[in-house]
């Protein structure tokens, strides 16, 4: 049994959150929240998404598993207007998803969740920096980084208490340098990772603008980016493994 | 090359890239080169192939356009080289170099003429694993730290024998008689652009009721590398014929038959000459730089055919993947 209905934005936030690196994902119908899990058929990129029964207008579920389309879900949630609320119905006995959005229903067929890919288990990091860090300063950061290079560096500076988010390219270098004044909060260690950009791109994207992100990073080590959306009802955590730092 | 009549009997599946991951394949280097060897060159002018002294390079540029597809997938290749050919394949090489011969003459004839596709599909059949080849194909390999096996005689074979010892769980190759040198898991198409092919010995022998020693007198029936096979009999027959009389010297009395050395090709796919002299390390840990200036400077490889391979070899091999954590 699944009955909800939620704002068209914190769905639309949900969606673009996990659609940024699958294609399909099965969606858990917990009794108190939804959860998605997910990681990219290359092993690079994870997300490990729940959103609170709270963040909907009314929830109902009982531990349920659908699969489902993310962009066709997302064209969907995409016909509705910020303002609209969507409402979602499981038609156990068909295995569809009713959705109504305004006068407009929709019906999604869903996809058998054991065809999916398994549900990653979650690494096990105990990472040593810990960076609270505005999602406008990351954007810039990671912008500047895609003017020179595929690859970008997360780093602290633990001496000078700065979070550095730096790109070597051919020719040319970025160094976006982050002081403690710029920072929400920076808890220093030992960090200094690189990671694709693609990768860091995408999730980016799906980052709202006036989120807090929190950065968990390591030597070497895959970063956490931990964020909230849907008035903080909404968690989401990426994890991103690392590239190898040559020479 | 192989025993394509094999293909109507073979357990076939596709298999998604995506599951191999972490895996190791056991190629035959012999069979995965000869396919870049024969497809590079198609359509294409020679003079991108062969350095200024004349010597063929389409190896090396197969090799550094091949070798991405595995590391992006995180599937790890053990080239398996053939040794010295098997007594019994004398035969074929030398019809091979016949038919060589004759296509060469064929191509030269074409290139008079300026049949350009003609001149290019003759091509690709002249094309052979000459000692140069065998060489920079072995340096260039060295240079990217990607394993390789040398095999005392058959490729397959030796490849096969590693794979039903565990230490690969796939044999790469395109061709069918991996089924009989009694590989378990084949992967085919590993050079093709979509998801391989994916063959099972154990669900051959299963469909068709078959022990293993049965399945090799199918293939024998049917004619393999060493054997033009039986006329009048196709893989259906051989199948009827082996589970009716037994194996293949029943067969071949009631039919009144003979099979030149059937013994001995036998012996060739039950009990090949394989080695336990091989060791290998699956952490690849390439130069690309030196195998960069290998290729381009030294083997006057144009750098447009292979600097995007190169990009994709150093990409994929510096990424890791998550599961390193869990």
């Amino acid at each position: 049994m699944f009955q909800a209905i939620v704002s068209a934005s914190t769905l639309r936030d949900a969606l673009d959150s996990v659609s940024v690196l699958v294609d399909e994902c099965k969606i858990r119908l917990n009794e108190d929240e939804l959860a998605i899990r997910a990681v990219d058929p290359a092993n690079v990129g994870m997300v490990d998404l729940t959103l609170d029964a709270a963040a909907f207008e009314s929830y109902e579920a009982d531990g349920g598993v659908i699969g489902v389309n993310l962009s066709r879900l997302e064209d969907i949630a995409g016909m509705a207007n910020t303002g609209d609320l969507v409402h979602l119905e499981l038609d156990e006995e068909t295995r569809k998803l009713h959705i109504q959005i305004e006068g407009l229903s929709y019906t999604l067929a869903l996809i058998d969740p054991d065809s999916i890919r398994q549900e990653p288990d979650i690494p096990d990091l105990d990472l040593p920096a810990t960076i609270v860090v505005e999602g406008t300063h990351l954007d810039r950061g990671i912008k500047a980084a895609d003017m020179v290079s595929d690859h970008i560096g997360l780093r602290v500076d633990e001496a000078d208490e700065t979070f550095h988010i730096e790109a070597e390219g051919d020719t040319d270098d970025v160094d976006l340098e982050l002081g403690r004044d710029d920072l929400i909060d920076l808890s220093a260690g030992p960090a200094d990772s690189l990671f694709s950009l693609d990768y860091l791109k995408d999730m980016n994207k799906a980052i709202p603008s006036d989120a807090e992100v929190t950065v968990e990073l390591g030597e070497e080590f895959p970063v956490k980016l931990h964020y909230e959306f849907g008035e903080g009802m909404g968690h989401v955590t990426y994890m991103l493994a690392p590239r190898i730092q040559s020479d | 090359m192989g025993n394509a009549a094999l293909r109507q009997l073979a357990a076939l599946s596709e298999v998604s890239f995506d599951d191999l991951d972490g895996r190791v394949v056991a190629v035959d280097a012999h069979n995965w080169l000869y396919r870049y060897l024969t497809t590079t060159v198609k359509w294409t002018r020679d003079g991108v192939y062969t350095t200024s002294e004349g010597e063929e390079v389409a190896n090396l540029v197969g090799i550094v356009q091949g070798l991405p597809k595995f590391f992006e997938h995180d599937l790890v290749p053990v080239f398996v080289f053939d040794g010295g050919v098997t007594e019994l394949k004398d035969d074929e090489v030398a019809e091979r170099r016949e038919q060589r011969e004759k296509a060469e003459e064929m191509l030269a004839d074409a290139q008079e003429r300026g049949d350009h596709i003609e001149a290019a599909r003759l091509e690709a059949r002249t094309q052979r694993l000459t000692s140069v080849i065998q060489e920079t194909s072995r340096e260039l390999l060295d240079l990217l730290d990607v394993p390789y096996v040398e095999a005392p005689a058959e490729g397959e074979a030796q490849a096969a024998y590693m794979a039903r010892r565990g230490d690969a769980d796939y044999v790469g190759s395109e061709d069918y008689d991996t089924l009989l040198f009694g590989a378990p898991l084949t992967l085919r198409q590993l050079t093709s652009s979509g998801n391989p092919e994916l063959m099972s010995l154990d669900e051959t022998l299963d469909e068709h009721d078959l022990t293993y020693e049965q399945l090799v007198d199918v293939g024998i029936l049917c004619g393999t590398d060493f054997n033009p096979g039986v006329d009048g009999i196709g893989p259906k027959t051989a199948l009827k014929l082996v589970r009716e009389h037994g194996d293949l010297f029943g067969v071949l009395e009631a039919r009144g038959e003979h099979v030149e050395f059937a013994d001995r090709i036998r012996e060739l796919f039950l009990d090949p000459p394989v080695t336990d002299e091989y060791e290998f390390d699956t952490d690849v840990d390439p130069d690309i730089s030196a195998a960069r200036s290998y290729v381009i400077e030294e083997w006057e490889v144009d750098a447009d055919e292979v600097e995007r391979g190169f990009e994709r070899i150093d990409d994929a091999l510096s990424q890791t993947g998550l599961d390193r954590w869990t």
